[in-house]
């Protein structure tokens, strides 16, 4: 478990964490969402000891991160924003070296050091050169640092960054499968990746908590401005006015049009109390338009940050 | 600090820094040798003496890389999120680079070897010359570290070791040069010129107190004193507390 206290972190004359004060609870995935420059990763760095805050507490299983930090780091399992890997060491030398700092003893390691590159799927590679290595094997090879010491809690400030879509899914899998036994805290600025992963959500906007939230609160609230997108052919104009007069469509426009086809954007009104979609089905069936994608947009960040502090 | 001493120890021996430091060393302590063979007279001792002064090379080639990689790279990240202690990470890399310095070193104890199997002769002032050697060592190692965790470029901090060694080897001849000048200078300006000859001489004296070559020069006569010895070793700490400071303003810097 990780309390966080009223942490402020200056740089200079900026703040680049102001008063952020949350608790992760013990086997929660907790996700980090914020733009870049919300003060994601300088939080995360002063929870794992590498920064120090100007002011305000971090403690891991009650143990004050400045006051008893190795008791507090013992528990933590930490993969910066940049995996820190020696590039002239082989990826079992490294791990091995890991397995001494973290005073792994020496009957475990084997055992330990196996499953870990089983589970990250790394024991095909544990020979070759760090600095030989693709990026993707590069973040295993991080996560697997992360992992030695069996430690409860793991902080992964953007796992999936830079990976091609097979391997982020199988970095997700990984985070699923790890959070059975370990408190998890995953930061991130895409928020479908939140959403498939994490129980929580902490939003940060501007060094400050802007939501506190979990998935389904979190999506409840959104669902108040729910978009699509749809793909018709045909005359946009006539679409675009029957589309109007249906009940419950706040806004409709022509995003994009080529030739006969035209990419209209839905704006749904917050009060509505029935699904827009079928009538929107059936209203364009009856005309005659054929409808070739039909498709509900995310929401951004910027929108989510609108719908939360606005 | 076994781990850090472990890893730090054998990546000297995984780039060419490790390979590099000790062909250099071998080659300079041999042609030495070799010349003093020739000349049917062996000196270990000055040989040791003459060794010396390319810690000025050999010493920023071993450190450099130290502390800067670590920061360049952000690899300092795992000394800072596990449980170790920055007193760990200093301990250990410090000794890594000393040991490095005592595996070229035993090129000499070889020569003592072959020095003595043909009748030569090894004496206590050739072990106090080693023993200076190392405690030399130890300062300029140190000074090394402090130059490494001032910059994340390792350029930048093997010319500052070379340059902070480079001052401590010409303290000598600054002192003297001091000297002169300050007392001319003092009976230009109408001081009594025994008052000034005695200001200078007194300042000469305070900068060579400094120079630990002059403090251990007894050494290699077999005049051992624990003196001039802890002298370096209260330096070497010295900078080795102010690297520590280094590594831990950072992690508390608000800038």
């Amino acid at each position: 478990m990780i309390e966080i206290n009223n942490l402020v972190k200056h740089y200079g004359t900026k703040k680049a964490v102001n008063d952020i004060s949350f608790t992760v609870n013990d086997g929660e995935v907790l996700g980090f969402l914020g733009p870049n420059g919300a003060g994601k990763t300088t939080t995360m760095n002063i929870i794992t000891g590498y920064l120090s805050s100007t002011s305000g507490t971090v403690k891991v299983n009650g143990h004050d991160i400045l006051e008893e930090p190795e008791l507090a780091k013992k528990d933590i399992g930490y993969l910066p924003e940049q995996p820190p890997l020696y590039n002239d060491m082989t990826v079992i030398e490294f791990l091995n070296f890991m397995c001494d700092l973290k005073k792994v003893r020496k009957a475990d390691r084997k055992p330990m050091l196996s499953e870990i590159m089983d589970m990250v799927k790394i024991s095909s590679v544990s020979d070759r050169l760090i600095g030989n290595l693709s990026k993707g094997y590069k973040q295993r090879v991080g996560i697997a640092q992360a992992l030695i010491g069996d430690p409860k809690i793991l902080i992964l400030d953007e796992p999936t960054v830079g990976l091609d879509p097979g391997q982020v899914i199988e970095i997700r899998k990984l985070v699923k499968s790890l959070s059975k036994n370990h408190s998890i805290v995953i930061s991130s600025h895409i928020l479908s990746e939140i959403q498939a992963v994490c129980d929580r959500v902490v939003i940060l906007n501007h060094g400050k908590v802007a939501a506190i939230d979990t998935i389904p609160d979190l999506s409840r609230r959104l669902s108040g401005t729910s978009k699509f997108l749809l793909t018709v052919r045909g005359d946009g104009d006539d679409i675009v006015s029957k589309i109007k007069m249906l009940t419950s469509i706040q806004d409709v426009s022509i995003r994009r049009s080529e030739g006969e086809y035209y990419e209209i954007e839905i704006l749904v009104s917050n009060s509505a109390k029935t699904d827009p979609r079928e009538a929107i089905f059936f209203a364009l069936a009856k005309a005659g338009y054929p409808m070739l994608e039909f498709r509900s947009l995310d929401p951004t960040l910027e929108e989510i940050f609108l719908s939360i502090t606005g | 600090m076994t781990a850090i001493f472990k890893r730090e120890f054998l990546s000297f021996f995984r780039n060419p820094v490790g390979y590099v430091v000790i062909a250099l060393f071998s080659f300079i302590s041999g042609v030495y040798f070799v010349n003093m063979l020739m000349n049917i007279s062996v000196d270990i001792s000055l040989e040791i003496i003459s060794l010396r002064s390319f810690f000025i090379i050999i010493v920023p080639i071993v450190t450099m890389g130290l502390f800067s990689e670590d920061r360049k790279k952000g690899t300092e990240v795992l000394y800072y999120t596990n449980p170790i202690t920055m007193f760990d990470v200093v301990a250990g890399k410090f000794l890594a680079a000393m040991s490095l310095i005592f595996v070229m070193f035993i090129n000499v104890f070889i020569h003592m070897i072959v020095t003595k199997a043909f009748g030569g002769v090894v004496g206590a002032g050739d072990f106090g010359a080693a023993i200076v050697f190392f405690f030399l060592a130890a300062l300029f190692v140190a000074i090394g570290c402090f130059a490494s965790a001032l910059t994340d470029s390792q350029i930048i901090s093997a010319l500052l070791c070379f340059l902070f060694i480079l001052v401590i080897q010409m303290l000598s001849t600054f002192a003297s040069f001091l000297n002169s000048s300050v007392s001319s200078v003092l009976i230009l300006m109408n001081v009594d010129s025994e008052k000034a000859n005695a200001f200078g001489s007194g300042l000469a004296d305070v900068i060579s107190w400094l120079d630990p070559f002059v403090k251990t020069q007894r050494f290699r006569f077999g005049v051992f004193g624990v003196a001039p010895l802890f002298f370096c070793l209260s330096m070497a700490v010295f900078f080795l507390y102010l690297t520590f400071r280094m590594l831990e303003k950072k992690r508390w810097s608000q800038r």
